[in-house]
């Protein structure tokens, strides 16, 4: 390995407190901004006044921006929450049930599911529950349910069958102490990097699907709703396309690198107890 | 390897089956309908009891599936509740401008992301890889959508040298059309596959037998090609087959901002104007379309390296 120069320490931990800041910007907008009232008068489309100016029905953008991310956020964590609550409690009955045909029963449908495009999910959801937020996260969590409950299980299983558990079984150890000491504490990495790429992935869903006008009603203040409204105004009023389109990628980018650093982490870990 | 073809053939099979029911009862149960849709202006209840009998949607839902079921089996998908005309139509007039659009993507793509695997993989760590790594990482977090907008808005609308949309356009005549869409569609999916051949040929370069032959002094170059690059390529196919679901998000996209007339853009109208039977034809052409990708990725993988197994 080649030798580290002094600076390498401090330029390394440099793309943590940047991917901190980029996730943690949007983060805080979509949760504090729905609060923030700003006295902004409803102006001409795509003009100039105020700080970012206004959008295609001359709306504040600055506004627009603060009350979007709830959405836009809120429902891919919404989703990859009811994805580890449901996909989560099937993983971890598989793995922990000592009868095979509840494995199998719980496993196996689940594997047919799997190739199912989830653009195509959530189009057949929203056919019939137009503009439901409740109706897309549910979509986008069920869509996420069948890899959550397998990596559940193989990590759950992977736990179990180590020497680790058998020695703490011969020591005796209650079976709570055994499964949410050691299996339940050894499933949290893996699922922690998961979670990682999930969020970023139900971020990208969420706004796709409002993007293409599947999901919310277009006149909400949704970023990825306001990207596609104002995309025609983009020269006239660069702001009202690029404000949440930033907010949007800075989110994604800022989490991809968290999660991939989490990654990098569980696998070293995962090589260490190697 | 027989009898693993034959296995997964048979899941497929059973995937198949399970699928085209749910297609059903997920249209089916759908709240609204396409009668209610048509007439919102003069919205009378005897209208849309007419309409109703008229489109089959009082008969209780199980017949309609054996009905629907038994149609489709014969090939036939039924007709569009809007414009009256047979599904299968709808299918095959959209189906071109998707299939170009996704085979120039994967042209693209598919050697590219090789390439660049196989050299950040075989310098694991080292400058070149971690540039690269972060590009594609990077790139492969902005959303479809956000790359379209700003690459129409820099490309057509500023720059004016790419056409923004397909309307009036003739592909045949005009390749450029085809640029724009596919540089959107390009970058997300080379960014998950090279990850994936990356990781594939570390592994592979640390495994035991490629150890082994390094020691008996095979070229490099054969041991890249014969060796390395059918190992590492297993985890590429796989995700080349869960890419479809990424590329069919993109392709979605793409057909709306640049209004090409393909099958997501018939899906999006489908399910805007609940045009119940188009939806279910689209979704179950694209479910079974789904379903031959991973079957095939899964065979390939099975003859490139034989030892996965299905049944544990």
């Amino acid at each position: 390995m080649k030798a580290r120069l002094p600076l390498a320490g401090s330029v390394a931990r440099l793309p943590l407190a940047v991917s901190a800041v980029l996730v943690v910007v949007p983060l805080l907008v979509a949760v504090f901004g729905p609060f923030v009232h700003l006295e902004a008068a409803p102006g001409l489309p795509y003009s100039s006044q105020g700080v970012l100016g206004t959008d295609g029905l001359g709306r504040d953008v600055l506004q627009l921006l603060l009350s979007g991310g709830r959405t836009a956020l809120g429902m891919a964590f919404g989703a990859v929450l009811i994805a580890y609550i449901v996909g989560g409690l099937i993983g971890l009955t598989a793995a922990s049930t000592r009868h095979r045909w509840l494995d199998e029963a719980l496993i196996r449908p689940l594997d047919v599911l799997l190739p199912l495009p989830s653009l195509l999910v959530i189009s057949v959801v929203a056919v019939g529950w137009r503009a439901s937020a409740l109706a897309i996260t549910f979509a986008v969590a069920m869509v996420n349910v069948p890899t959550v409950a397998r990596l559940v299980r193989a990590a759950a299983l992977d736990a179990a069958s180590s020497p680790v558990v058998e020695a703490l079984r011969m020591q005796r150890e209650s079976w709570f102490g055994i499964h949410l000491g050691y299996v339940g504490r050894a499933v949290l990495g893996p699922v922690a990097a998961d979670i990682g790429t999930r969020i970023t992935l139900a971020v990208f869903l969420v706004a796709s699907v409002n993007f293409l006008g599947l999901g919310l009603s277009p006149t909400a203040p949704d970023w990825a709703v306001s990207v596609s409204r104002n995309r025609e105004g983009l020269l006239l009023q660069p702001w009202a396309v690029l404000a949440p389109a930033f907010m949007l990628v800075s989110f994604t980018l800022g989490f991809n690198l968290l999660a991939d650093r989490l990654v990098h982490r569980s696998r070293r870990l995962v090589e260490v107890a190697r | 390897m027989r009898s693993y073809a034959a296995q997964r053939a048979a899941l497929a099979l059973v995937q198949l089956a399970v699928l085209s029911v749910l297609v059903f009862v997920l249209t089916a149960l759908l709240p609204g309908d396409a009668a209610e849709m048509r007439f919102t202006e003069t919205l009378t209840p005897e209208r849309i009891s007419r309409m109703r009998t008229q489109l089959g949607l009082d008969q209780p839902a199980l017949e309609r599936f054996g009905h629907w079921f038994g149609n489709v089996l014969t090939g036939d998908l039924g007709t569009s509740l809007i414009s009256g005309g047979p599904v299968a139509d709808i299918i095959r007039h959209s189906v071109g401008a998707t299939l170009v659009l996704t085979l120039a993507t994967l042209a693209v793509v598919v050697p590219l992301a090789v390439v660049l695997g196989i050299v950040m993989g075989t310098r694991e760590n080292g400058r070149l890889d971690r540039a690269i790594t972060s590009v594609t990482l990077a790139l492969s977090a902005i959303p479809d959508f956000v790359i379209a907008v700003l690459l129409v808005a820099v490309f057509s609308l500023k720059l004016g040298w790419l056409p923004a949309t397909w309307v009036g356009g003739d592909l045949l005549a005009s390749p450029a059309l085809l640029i724009l869409p596919v540089a959107v569609l390009f970058g997300r999916t080379v960014c998950l596959l090279s990850r994936q051949v990356r990781a594939g040929t570390i592994s592979a370069l640390q495994a035991e037998y490629v150890v082994q032959a390094r020691r008996l002094g095979v070229p490099r170059r054969q041991l890249l090609l014969r060796h390395v690059l059918p190992n590492a390529a297993v985890p590429g196919v796989q995700e080349l087959a869960r890419t479809g679901d990424t590329l069919l998000g993109g392709v979605l996209v793409v057909e709306a901002i640049f209004a090409i007339p393909g099958f997501a853009t018939a899906l999006v109208d489908g399910v805007e104007t609940r045009d119940v039977p188009v939806v279910q034809g689209l979704t179950l052409v694209l479910a079974v379309a789904a379903l031959v990708i991973n079957l095939a990725a899964d065979l390939v993988c099975n003859r490139l390296v034989p030892r996965t197994e299905l049944l544990r």
